[in-house]
Parts: structure tokens; C-alpha cells; sequence
């Protein structure tokens, strides 16, 4: 039956690109402590750097090349306006997430002035399609999903394997211990923030790029919500977790999608019924355990 | 010598008095405020800025009972406006179920405040098991579920152009449904925050701070710490409820729409407002409220000019200065000034206390 191809195929795919999505937040989190509700601002300000940089825009950029400027432009300003406004208060939990929102929709409101409040065309990643087991699946997808699935292993590898992911798990099981090593906390938290962000671009690249195919200054908050979805799923902080969650969530996604009649209305409902019974479940999410990064 | 005594005593007895007056101020200036938002509409503001200053007296009751369950008993809500919207929609969808000749408001908002006060209760259920950082993201999640309903099941809703609804005075010329909704809304907010600061300085509210400081040492002291964590959710939801019923009859919207009544920005505002007057005051977001007016009508507007069609993008300058505030002055401009004095005075008077000192020591010296 092509449904459950269909169901098999979009939701991996899905899933692969929420992972990403929702892989940044977890790892500022796990390392810095800092909920950032920001999070889905980077995502948009990916899209609409990628609509900047790409064929459309001003600079008329080979897609991947636009694609790589996007994710470096977003971790410059994410780590210039984490230094700015997130680290003097990073000692009070509530501090930081009404400033994160405030950040938000600062950027909202930049994007608004900037180019209206209509929606706007982003170019596909690749033209093109072809046909999996009778599913038909455009190449700006397929090379989304191999992208993110690429991306999630090599965090994997540096997080594992680095010096810098060794010192990033040691602040994330102790501050002032990694500090009385010689870690420089401040410089690790700034990069840590602009992997995160750099994620979250590549993630909004992926999503508008390749689902929907527009960019708009309200796109940040449903993904937001949808990487908290996965990452109380999965446990906040866990790398593991949040892989899981976000196939879970994708695979839940398109199944609704597919099988309801107008299920794409639905939308976010379906993530967050399963969060909300996950958290009936297990209140720390089916991974976390504590806040720290798997060796 | 004598002279200096004098002014000794002269300035000791002005810092005390100065203590006592710097301590009554915000709940004077709140009863200041009231006074000149009574007698405003004699001063023929236009039926615009009324009505605006009619929703924002609606916003006000919405912040306050934002800061009984934020400043008070520590559960952070990044999404209060799900009580705003559950406010508006249930008294917009209660209509169905009436006669036509029994259409109005009067009779639909008393009924959508236990319906808010269910809801309140239903949401605190799953927000018990969670914590920090994990209640912001949910409570932040549930205006959303919501939103996506409302659009799925837009054949009842109306969607996102939401449901029209009757106003409070249909039967009176339009510059005065302006002025009778304006009294009416403020009474309400005046009525609703006397109640919520009453409860906030009742053995509820002290139950409330107890287990905002220490939550474990609370249930350590018998504290029912679940009865009252759902009961500060009940209280200042079917605050926020009543709120959000009022905003949707007033007559600058007449309907109950998501974007207006569920939006991020409508979570963000109280937050906003009760940083700009101060956390945990319940008097603070009052004050906060009309600094935002202000803000927002006379000095905006004159600093930079911003296109009618982007008024959205208003936004920018007040989440700047939240920004600004909390790495600045987290406890809000009020409370900053306050305490500004006050130190002031007590530096004063240790100053003095060290000449004394220094001269006695001289003295013996010799």
C-alpha cells in the first residue's frame, strides 16, 4: 500500500529535519543551563538569510554555498547578541527566558520592517525529484534528510571525540570545576550558542526551503514549539533523546497528516498531546535522566 | 556644635519620614492614578485614545493576575493568554446557546469565568509534575494546542477571522458607548485588583511566597503544596479569563479571534508590563500598564516614525527596553527608585555616623 510508504518515507524525513531543529536547543541547555526561546527566531533568520544569500536575493549564491553564508551569518548574531544580552543574566533562570522571547520578537520585528509582513519565496535547495517505493520525493528533501542526518553525526563525533566537546560535557557536569581546569566557560558558552544557532538556521533552511517553500516573520514559533515537544520528549539536554523524539514526532506528524481528513490543520496539536502524556509518564522525558550529555 | 546637632536631628528626622512616605508611594500612586483615570474623560481625550485606554484597563486586569502567579507563588507562565483566550472564546461561543433577546454580555461573561476557573484547573493538573524551565516550555505550548484547534475546527470557530460578538451597550450613541465602557472596564480593574491584592496579602498568599522561596521547606511544614500551586493557577486564571471576555465585547474588536486573543505578543504583554512596574507587587503591573501607554502614545511616536501598516513592529521598542530592564534593573523602574532612595538615606546617615566616629577618635588623639 503506497500510504504506509508514503507514512514511512515523509516521516523520516521529517523527523530527520525536526531532530535537527530541535538538536540546537538541547545543547545549549545541556551545556550553558540556558533555555532559548530564541531558538526558533535563528531558525527564521536562517530562512530569510538563505533568501538573502540565494538565487533570489541580492547575491545570487549557489544554493549550497548560500545555504553555508546563511548558517555562518546566523552564529556570527547569535553569539554578538547571546554576549549582549543573555550572559549578564545568566544566573536567573526567568531572566533568561523573558529575555530570549524579548529576543524573539525583536527579531520578528526586524524581519516585519525589513520585508513586510507577506510571505516570501525561498528557493529550492535542488531542483528536481524522483520516486522511492512509489513515493514521490523531491531532491531538495532527500538532500535535507542526508544533511541532517550528516550534521547530528558529526555534533556526535565532536561532542565525543573533541577537545571542545570534552570540555563542553565537563561545564555541563560542573561549571566551577571545568573553570578551575582552565575552560574558559564564557568563550565555550558564545561557541556553544553559535553551533546551536548555526543548527537551527540549517534546520529552517531545510523546513522552508523543502516542505513549505516560504519564509514568514511568524514562521519562529511554531517551530519553537515544536523543538520543546521534542526535547521534553526526549529529556532536556539528552543528544540521544532528542534524535528519538524528533522521528517520533515527525513519524506521529505525518501519520496524522495522512491518514485524518485535513490532518495538516491539526498541526502542532499532535506534538504536543504526546508531550503532554509523556510528561504524565516520566516528567523528565524518556532519556533524561539529568541535565548532562551522554558520553 | 549646636548648629550641626540641629541639622543632625533635622536630617535624621527627614530620613525617617522620608523611609515611611518612600514606603506607602506605589499604593499611593496607585490610588493617584485611579483618581486621574476617574476624572480623565472630563479632559475630552478623543474616543480613539479612550478606547484604547478602555482595552488597556482590560490588560491590566490581565497583568495583575499574571503577577499573582509569576511574583507570587514562582510558576513561571510564559502563556497566560490561553486564559485570555479561553475567557473570550467560551463567553463568544456561549451566545449559541441563548435566545436572541437574551444576547448580551452581561449574561455570557459571569458564565465563562467557571468555565476559565475549569480550564485554569485542568492546565495546573499536568503543569504540577513539571518544573522551571520545563513549565515555561509547556505553558508556553498550551496557547498553541489551542490556536490549532480553534483552526482545525474553524466550522464552529470561524477560524482565524474568529466569532463576531455583541457589545456591552448596543443601545447607546457611539462617543458614549466609549465612556461607559471605559468606566465600566475601569471598575472592573479596580474591583479585580483590590481582590487579587487582597489575596495576595491573605495566609493564601503568604502560603503563595512560602512556597515560592522554598518549596520543600513548605511541605515540610504541612503545606498542601499541590492544593495551593492548582489554587494560584484557578485564581489567576479566571482573572485572566475575565479579562479576556472583557477585551473580546469591547468596542474597538467585537469578536473573538486566535492572532488577537492567543498571539505571543498577548503572553508577552503582561510580562512586559510587570517588568516595567515591578515583579511580584501585584501593584507594580498597574503602574506598569499606563507607563506602557505612555510610552506607547506620546513618546514613541515622537522619537520614530513607523508606518500604519507595521504597527506590529511597535513591538520592537518595548521588548528592547524589557531587555534593557532586566539586565539593568530586574526589579522593575518603581521598585528601583524606591529602593535607589532609601539607600541613598541609609548611606547618609552611616556617612554621618563615620564622622562622628572619626572625630571622636581624633579627639582621644589629641
Amino acid at each position: 500500500m503506497a500510504l504506509i510508504e508514503a507514512i514511512l518515507i515523509y516521516g523520516a524525513t521529517a523527523g530527520a529535519i525536526y531532530a535537527l531543529l530541535a538538536l540546537g536547543f538541547t545543547l545549549i541547555y545541556g551545556v550553558s543551563g540556558v533555555v532559548n526561546l530564541a531558538h526558533g527566531a535563528f531558525y527564521m533568520l536562517g530562512a530569510y538569510a538563505f533568501f538573502i544569500f540565494g538565487s533570489q536575493g541580492f547575491f545570487k549564491f549557489e544554493s549550497i554555498l548560500a545555504l553555508i553564508f546563511a548558517a555562518i551569518f546566523v552564529g556570527i548574531v547569535s553569539s554578538i547578541v547571546y554576549r549582549l544580552t543573555v550572559h549578564p543574566v545568566i544566573q536567573d533562570e526567568v531572566a533568561v527566558l523573558v529575555v530570549t522571547v524579548a529576543l524573539a520578537l525583536i527579531f520578528q520585528q526586524i524581519i516585519l520592517l525589513g520585508f513586510g509582513s507577506s510571505l516570501v519565496p525561498v528557493p529550492s535547495l535542488w531542483e528536481g525529484s524522483t520516486v522511492i517505493l512509489g513515493v514521490t520525493l523531491t531532491y531538495s528533501r532527500l538532500l535535507a534528510f542526508a544533511a541532517s542526518l550528516g550534521l547530528f553525526a558529526s555534533l556526535w563525533v565532536l561532542i565525543t571525540m573533541s577537545k571542545i566537546g570534552r570540555a563542553m560535557r565537563a561545564i555541563s557536569q560542573d561549571r566551577e570545576a571545568a573553570m578551575l581546569m582552565g575552560i574558559n566557560t564564557e568563550r565555550l558558552y558564545i561557541l556553544t550558542m553559535a553551533i546551536s544557532a548555526a543548527f537551527a538556521a540549517l534546520a529552517g533552511v531545510f523546513i522552508s526551503a523543502s516542505l513549505t517553500g516560504v519564509a514568514s516573520p511568524f514562521m519562529w514559533l511554531e517551530p519553537l514549539a515544536m523543538s520543546f515537544a521534542i526535547v521534553i520528549l526526549g529529556g532536556l539536554g539528552s543528544i540521544k533523546g532528542t534524535f528519538v523524539g524528533g522521528f517520533i514526532i515527525g513519524y506521529a506528524e505525518t501519520t496524522v497528516a495522512l491518514l485524518l481528513p485535513q490532518g495538516g490543520m491539526i498541526g502542532l496539536a499532535v506534538p504536543f498531546i504526546i508531550m503532554v502524556l509523556i510528561l504524565f509518564l516520566r516528567p523528565k522525558g524518556l532519556f533524561g535522566k539529568r541535565i548532562e550529555m551522554e558520553e | 556644635m549646636k548648629i550641626q546637632m540641629v541639622t543632625t536631628y533635622l536630617r535624621r528626622a527627614y530620613s525617617s519620614f522620608a523611609v515611611h512616605v518612600f514606603d506607602v508611594p506605589p499604593r499611593l500612586l496607585v490610588f493617584l492614578l485611579f483618581l486621574l483615570l476617574l476624572f480623565l474623560p472630563i479632559t475630552r481625550v478623543g474616543d480613539y485614545t479612550l478606547g484604547v485606554l478602555t482595552t488597556l484597563n482590560t490588560f491590566a486586569i490581565f497583568a495583575v493576575s499574571w503577577d499573582l502567579l509569576v511574583g507570587r507563588s514562582g510558576q513561571m507562565s510564559l502563556g497566560h493568554a490561553l486564559f485570555f483566550g479561553v475567557g473570550a472564546y467560551s463567553s463568544a461561543l456561549l451566545y449559541g446557546f441563548f435566545p436572541l433577546w437574551l444576547r448580551v454580555p452581561w449574561l455570557a461573561i459571569p458564565l465563562a469565568l467557571p468555565i476559565c476557573f475549569l480550564a485554569a484547573l485542568v492546565i495546573g493538573f499536568p503543569c504540577l509534575r513539571v518544573k522551571g524551565p520545563y513549565l515555561a516550555l509547556v505553558t508556553m505550548a498550551f496557547p498553541l494546542i489551542l490556536t490549532s484547534l480553534i483552526h482545525y475546527f474553524g466550522g464552529i470557530t470561524g477560524g482565524e477571522r474568529g466569532i463576531r460578538v455583541p457589545g456591552f451597550f448596543p443601545n447607546l450613541p457611539i462617543n458614549q458607548q466609549y465612556l461607559a465602557e471605559y468606566y465600566l472596564t475601569l471598575l472592573l480593574l479596580s474591583a479585580s485588583s483590590i481582590i487579587l491584592y487582597k489575596v495576595a496579602n491573605s495566609k493564601t498568599g503568604i502560603v503563595f511566597v512560602s512556597i515560592l522561596d522554598n518549596e520543600l521547606a513548605s511541605k515540610a511544614s504541612g503545606i498542601n503544596v499541590t492544593k495551593y500551586k492548582l489554587l494560584a493557577f484557578a485564581i489567576s486564571g479566571s482573572f485572566a479569563g475575565l479579562a479576556g471576555a472583557i477585551y473580546a465585547h469591547l468596542l474597538l474588536l467585537r469578536s473573538a479571534g486566535p492572532s488577537e486573543t492567543l498571539g505571543i505578543t498577548v503572553s508577552f504583554l503582561p510580562v512586559i508590563v510587570t517588568i516595567l512596574g515591578g515583579i511580584g507587587t501585584i501593584y507594580g503591573p498597574l503602574i506598569g500598564a499606563y507607563i506602557y501607554f505612555i510610552l506607547d502614545r506620546y513618546v514613541l511616536n515622537i522619537l520614530i516614525y513607523i508606518p500604519p501598516e507595521l504597527v506590529q513592529a511597535k513591538f520592537f521598542a518595548f521588548t528592547l527596553i524589557v531587555i534593557i530592564l532586566i539586565i539593568k534593573w530586574p526589579r522593575g523602574i518603581a521598585r528601583f527608585i524606591v529602593d535607589k532612595l532609601q539607600d541613598l538615606e541609609e548611606t547618609r546617615e552611616i556617612e554621618e555616623r563615620g564622622k562622628h566616629i572619626w572625630k571622636r577618635e581624633k579627639k582621644k588623639k589629641k
